[in-house]
């Protein structure tokens, strides 16, 4: 036992030694309105501890282009903004490289910004990795989600026939209610005469009781599914 | 009057499978290639049916409305059929089978709704092509379920 442990901690041990690949982690898309600022984050794993001279580089390639222009580069602890191509003055550093946050922010975001941005963070020893990319989608306005609308209509329209089916029967059962207590005590001090019939009539008006419970909860139910559905 | 019966409840039910079959079948609009709507797109690439989404400029408020009055339409009618059959036996003699015509002339409202929109907003400007199979049921269903309807609004409970 002792030994088989005493082996697997030098395996991990020699595993854990060596220079494996970094990985980098960015979004796969974004989407953004026309004029709104777009936060770009790009963030890395490494088995090696964040050495003073991590670097993050950022890459973007227009849509329908072939090459990538730089835009970006964090070296020797000082972040390099682009200050002559597509983002000048436009481009922001937000990361926190000590945090493995390499995240850059572009402001007033326009239909030219469509493309391709590459994030590439190297953490010597650990430099060999592939770098990632995020694609920048840019709308005039949201476009709706697939199916939102139609799950709406569907869920008001049934809400709102559940609701209407419970105040139909609620108005029967208060209704036969008000009149079974007027009879009731209109005709109490005539004598037992009538009580037959007015327990016949109060049995089957009474049946609607049980149906006004069932249906006012699947009512609230179905408001409720309907309310968070939009 | 077993018959009358019979054939209401066939009646109905036909109008539930035209209801599911417009509505599922993906069949409003078909080319040599193409068979579409209103959910995704049929394309035959290289002998091979691929499954594919709609193509973006569909305006979507109006795909959604057809998808959802289409859906809520088959809700409606076989809603109607579990409330028919609870009125054959609830019902006292002599009454109207309201309840389950209501349900009909909602599910009425709701495919013509659909088949309108569709007609009016979808394939306007195309050349190629033809109104598929889904469109027609859809069209059929709205005479069928306005029939179901007036017949249950008119028809009175008798002992069988």
């Amino acid at each position: 036992m002792l030994s088989v442990l005493a082996l697997t901690s030098v395996v991990l041990l020699g595993i854990a030694s060596q220079t494996t690949a970094i990985v980098v982690y960015t979004s796969w898309e974004r989407h953004a309105l026309v004029g709104s600022d777009v936060r770009l984050s790009c963030s890395f794993f490494s088995w090696q501890w964040t050495s003073p001279d991590v670097t993050f580089s950022w890459h973007y390639r227009p849509d329908g282009a072939r090459d990538s222009v730089a835009i970006f580069h964090y070296g020797g602890g000082a972040p390099y903004v682009d200050n002559k191509g597509p983002f000048r003055d436009r481009l922001e550093f937000v990361g926190n490289p000590s945090r493995r946050d390499g995240s850059i922010l572009i402001k007033n975001v326009d239909f030219g910004d469509n493309g391709t941005f590459t994030c590439d963070a190297k953490n010597p020893p650990d430099i060999a990795g592939r770098p990632s990319s995020v694609r920048l989608l840019v709308f005039e306005k949201v476009p709706v989600q697939a199916g939102v609308i139609t799950g709406a209509i569907i869920g008001v329209v049934l809400g709102l026939l559940i609701l209407v089916v419970a105040i139909y029967y609620l108005m029967r059962f208060l209704v036969a209610r008000r009149v079974f207590s007027l009879s009731m005590s209109k005709h109490g001090k005539k004598g037992k005469g009538k009580e037959g019939s007015q327990q016949k009539q109060a049995k089957t008006e009474s049946s609607p009781g049980v149906h006004l419970l069932l249906t006012t909860c699947l009512a609230f139910h179905s408001l409720l599914f309907s309310s968070s559905l939009l | 009057m077993l018959v009358l019966l019979a054939a209401i409840f066939v009646l109905h039910l036909t109008c539930i499978a035209l209801l599911l079959a417009a509505t599922i079948h993906n069949a409003w609009w078909v080319t040599g290639t193409v068979s579409t709507d209103i959910w995704a797109r049929w394309t035959l690439i290289n002998g091979q049916w691929n499954y594919t989404e709609l193509p973006d400029f569909y305006p979507k408020e109006y795909l959604q409305a057809v998808q959802a009055s289409s859906v809520l339409a088959c809700i409606f009618c076989i809603l109607g059929l579990f409330v028919f059959v609870a009125q054959l036996y609830t019902l006292p003699k002599g009454k109207r089978f309201l309840f389950s015509g209501v349900f009909q002339l909602l599910a009425w409202l709701c495919i013509m709704i659909a088949a309108s929109i569709y007609t009016d907003i979808f394939h306007k400007d195309e050349r190629f092509g033809s109104y598929g199979a889904s469109f027609i049921l859809a069209w059929i269903s709205v005479c069928l379920t306005f029939i179901s309807c007036v017949t249950y609004f008119v028809l009175r409970k008798k002992t069988v």
